[in-house]
């Protein structure tokens, strides 16, 4: 048999397999229930407001967080660095990227716990790893870091680094969130691009 | 699992050699299976040798297949790689201006710069042109900015447009590429040209 007809063949026969197989696309839960139990119980998923902050100060790029709000609210207000993924959207192909980097700590966080863990399950029960949740949310975040005032007399070593650490994540945010709104979207837009950059051709 | 390289998570130098390697290999590649020739190339819009076509039509269905099968077996995530943006007017208008090139110069720019590497003189004049062309674009990029990013439709992929799963859109795509590599095989003895190909 000629070899053109033997290739041809077997690409078609290959092609028949490919036809009924599953599509890969549909996300299918990868770890099994027990697994995921398990992970959800540790306290090690979360992250408190005063931790986050510091990854802000630090200009962490091993962090990754996740605002879960609409855009509408992630317009009005967002952590410094955050990505608005809207709750809605969480499935969307697109935001895959973010999930996926396994030198990087995706942080989720909503307004309150309840978004943020529901995300943090089905990504992490999506096979991806290092996921983890801002405890409280930005509920928390604005009651612990943008509000918070030292009224004691003395300060010790440990709460004045703590409040320096909680004044200046406040600053960043104040001053980031102050900014115009179509500055924002531009500084958002870049980082993603920047994300995505990555061409090709003949 | 791949793709090898998440957003740049390698060091520049790393992805440059990569692209490097792999340049080697696409250009010895286009050498090899004769896309030097601008004659052969052009044959392509005359009928007389249609080896482009199954050879880049076969190089496509290869890697469809290939990464298909990569992802069933969890070896490669097809979410991650990346998927040019689609902007239909630019497409089309590019499209035109690329083919209309391709069949004057006889070459598209790889197998240009593979032709020019081995010494052809009409190569080097085609990428001048095409170099001409590039500085032109740039030029004249404010003026035509409009058109070139309107119709945007983001990364689009023909199967999720068919609504269809890839593994059938493959099967269809091999079948239609078994069908034109029947046609082409007609066309290339129906419009035979003898010793067109040879270099003397």
């Amino acid at each position: 048999m000629d070899a053109r007809i033997k290739i041809t063949v077997l690409l078609v026969g290959l092609g028949i397999l490919l036809a009924f197989m599953p599509n890969p696309s549909s996300k299918s839960f990868k770890l099994k229930p027990g697994e995921l139990l398990e992970k959800s119980g540790s306290e090690e998923i979360y992250f408190s407001v005063d931790e986050v902050a510091r990854f802000i100060n630090n200009e962490d790029s091993t962090v990754q967080l996740i605002d879960l709000r609409t855009a509408d609210e992630f317009r009005t207000c967002n952590i410094p660095g955050s990505v608005n993924i809207p709750f809605k959207d969480l499935l969307n192909p697109n935001w895959s990227v973010y999930f996926n980097q396994k030198n990087m700590r995706t942080v989720f966080y909503g307004n309150g716990d309840q978004n943020a863990n529901v995300a943090w399950t089905i990504v992490t029960g999506l096979g991806a790893e290092n996921c983890f949740v801002m405890k409280g949310g930005l509920n928390e975040w604005f009651k612990t870091v943008m509000l918070t005032k030292f009224e004691g007399e003395r300060i010790t070593p440990r709460e004045n680094a703590l409040f320096e650490n909680r004044y200046k994540a406040r600053e960043i945010f104040n001053q980031i969130n102050s900014l115009p709104d179509s500055l924002k979207t531009k500084f958002f837009d870049a980082k993603r691009l920047q994300r995505a950059k990555l061409d090709g051709g003949c | 699992m791949g793709p090898i390289s998440v957003i740049s998570s390698l060091p520049e130098w790393v992805n440059l050699l990569i692209g490097f390697i792999i340049g080697i290999g696409f250009g010895f590649a286009l050498e090899q299976a004769g896309f030097s020739s601008s004659r052969k190339l052009a044959g392509m819009f005359y009928g007389y040798d249609t080896t482009v076509l199954k050879v880049f039509f076969t190089a496509a269905i290869v890697a469809l297949v290939g990464s298909q099968f990569l992802s069933f077996f969890g070896l490669l995530d097809l979410s991650l790689v990346y998927v040019n943006p689609y902007f239909i007017g630019a497409s089309i208008v590019g499209g035109i201006i690329m083919g209309a090139g391709f069949v004057m110069g006889g070459f598209c720019p790889g197998t240009g710069i593979s032709a020019l590497s081995i010494g052809k003189i009409d190569a080097l004049f085609f990428l001048f042109g095409g170099f001409a062309g590039a500085f032109l674009f740039a030029e004249t990029y404010p003026i035509i900015e409009n058109f070139a990013i309107s119709g945007f439709k983001g990364p689009m992929k023909v199967d999720e447009w068919m609504g269809i799963s890839p593994g059938l859109f493959t099967f269809i795509l091999i079948v239609a590429a078994a069908f034109l590599f029947w046609m082409a095989e007609l066309a290339e003895k129906k419009f035979s040209r003898p010793g067109i190909n040879s270099e003397n």
